[in-house]
């Protein structure tokens, strides 16, 4: 189902701004697979708003510094 | 890659060499003698026993490879099957509406039972593909 989203995220700067946090840990924090994580940071795969709040909250950030919704399609 | 993408890949792995044999046993015979001469019984079963067991063992390799994945999945894999099952629900669907036109209409058993599992054949490989397809490209539920 390929549908164009205007989401874009920031977690790859966040994970290294992290201690260079590997997609595996982050995938074990949120309960998610390795998989789910690479294809949200290419923007292969928009999160639910569950999701994407415990991404933020393992940075410790708030949702709309984790996420953006940009005025263009990517 | 996630158990549920190696399941799928299994699924065309043992599906397309099944359904090709399957053919290559029947086809033939069906364009050389009469319907009610074609030896299909034996071969359909064969074919759909021997898809089973050789899912399950490809099932239980995979999960053997990594262990730490076989019970792991989560949203996006669900969605991704979910979807997967619809696209591949439309085909089931054609094959049973096809059996029952040709069961309306007297068709031979061979028909109607040839109908249904194709059907079910091209269901759980278009199925796989369209998976397979939404875990390496873009794929949004809504």
């Amino acid at each position: 189902m390929v549908k164009p989203t205007r989401v874009t995220n920031s977690i790859r700067s966040l994970r290294f701004a992290n201690g260079e946090m590997t997609q595996a840990d982050l995938a074990d924090r949120v309960g998610v697979t390795r998989q789910t994580i690479i294809a949200i940071e290419q923007g292969r795969y928009s999160p639910s708003l569950e999701m994407a709040f415990q991404i933020a909250r393992v940075f410790r950030v708030p949702l709309d510094e984790a996420f953006q919704y940009s005025d263009e399609l990517r | 890659m996630t158990f549920l993408e190696k399941s799928n890949w299994v699924v065309l792995v043992v599906g397309v060499p099944t359904l090709l044999v399957y053919v290559a046993l029947v086809v033939p015979q069906v364009l050389g003698k009469p319907i009610a001469e074609v030896s299909w019984v034996q071969p359909m079963i064969f074919a759909i026993a021997g898809f089973i067991v050789a899912n399950v063992l490809g099932n239980v390799v995979a999960a053997a490879s990594n262990p730490g994945e076989a019970d792991r999945n989560d949203q996006r894999d669900r969605e991704i099957d979910h979807f997967g099952e619809r696209v591949g629900n439309w085909l089931m669907i054609a094959g049973s509406i096809a059996a029952l036109v040709l069961a309306m209409t007297m068709a031979d058993h061979f028909w109607i039972a040839n109908a249904i599992f194709l059907g079910g054949m091209a269901a759980a490989l278009v199925s796989s593909v369209t998976k397979i397809a939404a875990y390496h490209g873009p794929f949004q539920t809504w």
